[in-house]
């Protein structure tokens, strides 16, 4: 049972609205998101419930939640949104509160899915751009899950879509010092 | 002889369907009177029209029979098609073999069949002995009368006053305004809700053509539509309303202290009051019950410091008549009691609270100076729960029906909650958000995102205290769990129910009303406004509950309605009415008691020829008479005779079978 009423000013939602942009106190609980969502089925919470426990101020039970970190940003969901809210922006912005305040869901999907933007994110730095064989590489290392969709790799590789090395970008090099700048920032805060 | 014209319809597949039309016809021709019998698949249409007036002239037709839906539907497009070919169009007869026989009969073709045939051989006897008739004209009394002075009552009668009718307005209370004058401001546009009704008010009691009667109720009515007479009670107020100057001295000095009504009990008003500042009129009553003068003969306070003298204890009901030609009801409405919701605490709880009693708070003339408080400690409250559906939607405790207007006056409350305590936050719990209206979807959209409400889905199931806090607790099937809200105050937004004294008045008035109380509309899509009985029409809420908008916009229609009867100098009537044959009538007054609308009167005539004796007979007023035929059925000396439905067309009709 959730108590209402004590707790004072709804502090999460407005930290979620300010970091966002969106005004998640215009979502009418229509649910048109959810059936949208391609992964909504994955979620604790599909983007619907999100919003109504950040206008109830439930902020653990949203930290917790899977959801965030399930979302793709796809943006499907805010394309169809009667009210235009940018859900995949509030997904963000509990995403990086519940990082801030160190409260996140510890379940093996979801460090799974920490990884992947780890390694995704340390790829952009090295090259500039994505190097998927590399990247497919590193997730089963790490995950320790080795042959995890190697099924799918002789097709992928026939087909051209997971090109055997990388060619960094030529503006490599200022991606890097983009990463060192937020890096510094980051610590400083 | 006789030729008749059979006219048999397929009301497309209404009735082929289930009736064998054709076969209706050929047993209709073999009748040796019938000259003329044909099928159409839409009787009532243009060209089925013409095909009777063509027949009427071609074949000399002296009657003509429909055998079509039901006379109420059609009688009338008929009767003008023979008018137009220059028959008289009471040689018209409509077989219903619709409703009579296709449409209750559709598992058994050949019976409706059967049935059909039986209803056209009776129509063609009857039309045999049809006789020419013509309208009766009846004088109008060109005054209307309109019961209830709140928003509905006030429109009507100035929209009517307006096109110089004169209109008596007779208001139960002390003064007109209704709920609306306890109003604050009013969705969608949250404006104030005194501020655009006191100016109508006063136009009221200034108009020329407007004979506003405070402090009364109608006791009586009798007549016709047209020419009505109305009995109206005149409540004592103690208080000669020609030279009090409505200074408010007496008022002022009068020692004791009742509860508010305009207040719903909320503070206190003398025995001698004026409901509010801005009543029309603006003189006091005194209240009879409480006042210790008239109760128990001591006191006499305010006749003392009244200077022009205008207190009147010795002041009796008066009971007076007026003449009218249309009645509006305009009653109103009352709140929903929530008692039957214990589960709520409803009476054991002070700080639950109805809607209209926060909106008396939040009003700026309220009692409380415009700020919501707490009834048992007087704080003012931050936490507010906004129940909606009280009582409405409810079939186990309360009404089965939607009351219309909660969900926008909840919504409403939020903002003015919001506007009144800054720190305040509004938790609403609700089934559905019913916002149909002009604006009204944009307005809950504003106010949720302003006021920041949490609107959560569900009923309360319980209600609790814990400390000086109220727990409410219910579901927000959103996320599925059940959640428990903290409150200072809880506001129910109790149903509208219709006026307890609606039956009464109804009977009173001969109209009907529903299951609820409300007053019953002519018909629920096509006559709103007006009831079954002729000249009756319905304004506000008495018919059903509605808002401001739609109340306004149902009074001025009745304004039109009533314009529209006394548009001319007399009313056409249907000369469907009884007379009494002098020579068989016998005097016993059978009719005169069996009458249902008063129209016969009793008479007297000379015994014989030329005498001096007199005897008394019963006297029919063709004005009044509404053809039911019940005299016709108890006159023991078969004297009376009901035009249209002669003893010859009647038993031509059996006989015919
Ligand atoms: C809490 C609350 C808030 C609301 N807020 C809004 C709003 O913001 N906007 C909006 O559009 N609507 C609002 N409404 C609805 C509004 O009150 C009604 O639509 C409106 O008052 C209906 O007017 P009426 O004349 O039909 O009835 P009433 O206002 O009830 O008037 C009926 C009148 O008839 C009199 N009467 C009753 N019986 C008799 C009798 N037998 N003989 C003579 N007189 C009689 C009564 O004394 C009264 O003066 C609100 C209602 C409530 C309860
Ligand atoms: S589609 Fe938009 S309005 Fe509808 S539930 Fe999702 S966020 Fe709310
Ligand atoms: S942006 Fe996120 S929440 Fe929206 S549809 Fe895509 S995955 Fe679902
Ligand atoms: S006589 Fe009655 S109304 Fe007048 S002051 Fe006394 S108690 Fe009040
Ligand atoms: S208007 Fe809204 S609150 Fe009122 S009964 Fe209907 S649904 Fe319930």
């Amino acid at each position: 049972m959730i108590t209402l009423g004590s707790q004072g000013k709804n502090t999460f939602l407005e930290a979620v609205n300010l970091k966002s942009g969106a005004n998640v106190l215009e979502c009418y609980q229509c649910g048109k998101c959810v059936s949208t969502c391609p992964v909504s089925q994955y979620m604790d919470f599909p983007p619907r419930e999100i919003m109504q426990m950040i206008k109830l101020g439930l902020k653990e039970e949203c930290y917790m939640a899977n959801s965030h970190w399930f979302c793709l940003t796809c943006s499907a969901c805010s394309g169809r949104c009667p009210r235009e809210i940018d859900i995949p922006a509030v997904m963000e912005a509990v995403r990086h509160l519940a990082i801030e305040e160190n409260h996140i869901n510890d379940s093996k999907k979801v460090k799974e899915i920490r990884k992947f933007h780890e390694i995704f994110l340390d790829m952009i730095k090295r090259y500039g751009r994505n190097y998927e064989l590399r990247m497919m590489a590193e997730f089963n290392i790490r995950t320790r899950n080795l042959f995890k969709d190697m099924h799918l790799a002789p097709k992928a590789l026939l087909k051209g879509k997971i090109p055997l090395g990388v060619k960094p970008l030529k503006s490599a090099k200022a991606i890097k010092r983009m990463y060192e700048v937020a890096e510094r920032l980051e610590k400083k805060k | 002889m006789a030729r008749v014209g059979v006219f048999v319809c397929f009301c497309g597949a209404n009735i082929a369907d289930y009736v064998d039309v054709p076969q209706v016809v050929e047993e209709v021709k073999r009748i040796k009177e019938v000259k003329y019998a044909v099928e159409y698949k839409y009787m009532c249409s243009d060209p089925g029209q013409g095909m009777i007036r063509d027949a009427i002239v071609q074949h000399k037709l002296t009657s003509i029979v429909v055998a079509a839906c039901s006379p109420r539907m059609h009688e009338k497009t008929f009767r003008k098609a023979l008018s137009d070919a220059g028959m008289n169009p009471y040689l018209l007869e409509v077989a219903n073999i619709r409703e009579h026989s296709s449409w209750v009969h559709q598992k058994d073709k050949k019976a409706a069949t059967d049935k059909a045939m039986d209803l056209c051989r009776m129509a063609v006897a009857k039309s045999i002995a049809n006789e020419q008739l013509h309208e009766i004209s009846v004088p109008v009394t060109k005054r209307a009368l309109v019961i209830g002075g709140g928003i509905a009552g006030i429109q009507a009668a100035l929209d009517i006053a307006d096109a110089r009718i004169p209109v008596v307005l007779v208001e139960k209370s002390p003064s007109i305004g209704g709920k609306m004058a306890q109003l604050d401001e009013t969705f969608p546009t949250l404006d104030c809700s005194q501020c655009i009704l006191t100016p109508k008010m006063v136009d009221v009691a200034s108009h020329p053509y407007i004979e506003l009667i405070p402090y009364a109720e109608v006791l009586e009515l009798q007549g016709f539509v047209g020419n009505y007479k109305v009995k109206i009670k005149k409540k004592a107020s103690y208080v000669n309303f020609k030279t009090c100057t409505g200074c408010g001295a007496c008022w002022q000095k009068c020692p004791v202290k009742v509860p508010n009504e305009y207040n719903l009990g909320l503070d206190k008003r003398k025995a001698i009051y004026t409901p509010f500042p801005q009543a029309v009129p603006n003189k006091p009553v005194i209240d009879a019950e409480h006042c210790t003068m008239l109760t128990k003969g001591k006191c006499g306070i305010c006749a003392k410091v009244c200077l022009p003298g205008a207190i009147d204890y010795q002041m009796q009901d008066e009971i007076i008549e007026r003449e009218i030609g249309a009645v509006v009801v305009a009653t109103g409405y009352d709140m929903w009691d929530p008692k039957p919701y214990e589960e709520y605490g409803v009476g054991r709880f002070k700080d639950i609270i109805t809607s209209l009693e926060f909106e008396r708070m939040v009003s700026a003339n309220g009692p409380t100076n415009g700020v919501p408080v707490r009834p048992s400690d007087g704080k003012v409250p931050k936490n507010v729960v906004f129940i909606k559906c009280v009582g409405s939607r409810d079939e186990a405790k309360g009404i089965e029906y939607c009351s219309k207007i909660c969900c926008m006056y909840t919504t409403k409350h939020t903002i003015l909650l919001h506007h009144k305590v800054h720190d305040s936050h509004a938790y609403v719990f609700y089934m559905d958000i019913r916002a149909a209206g002009k604006g009204y979807e944009e307005f809950v959209k504003k106010a949720q995102v302003d006021t920041a409400a949490t609107y959560l889905r569900g009923r309360v199931s319980k209600i609790y205290k814990k400390g000086d806090k109220l727990m409410v607790r219910g579901e927000d099937a959103q996320i599925g769990q059940v959640v428990e809200v903290e409150a200072d105050l809880v506001v129910l937004a109790t149903a509208v129910s219709a006026p307890k004294d609606n039956p009464e008045l109804a009977r009173l008035l001969g109209i009907s009303y529903d299951k609820y109380g409300y007053m019953s509309e002519a018909h629920p899509k096509l006559r709103p406004v007006e009831t079954a009985k002729a000249g009756i029409f319905l304004a506000g809420c008495t018919q059903a509950p509605k808002d401001i908008p739609e109340t306004v916009s149902q009074a001025s229609a009745c304004a039109a309605k009533v314009c529209g009867l006394f548009a001319g100098d007399t009313m056409k009537k249907d000369p469907m009415v009884s007379t009494i044959n002098n020579e068989y009538c016998s005097g016993c007054q059978n009719c005169v008691n069996v009458c249902p609308y008063g129209a016969i009167v009793t008479d007297e005539v000379p015994v014989g020829h030329g005498s001096k004796d007199l005897r008394t007979v019963a006297k029919i007023n063709e004005g009044v008479c509404q053809g039911c035929g019940s005299c016709v059925a108890i006159c023991r000396s078969m004297a009376i005779n009901l035009a249209g439905f002669t003893d010859p067309q009647i038993i031509n009709e059996i006989v015919s079978i």
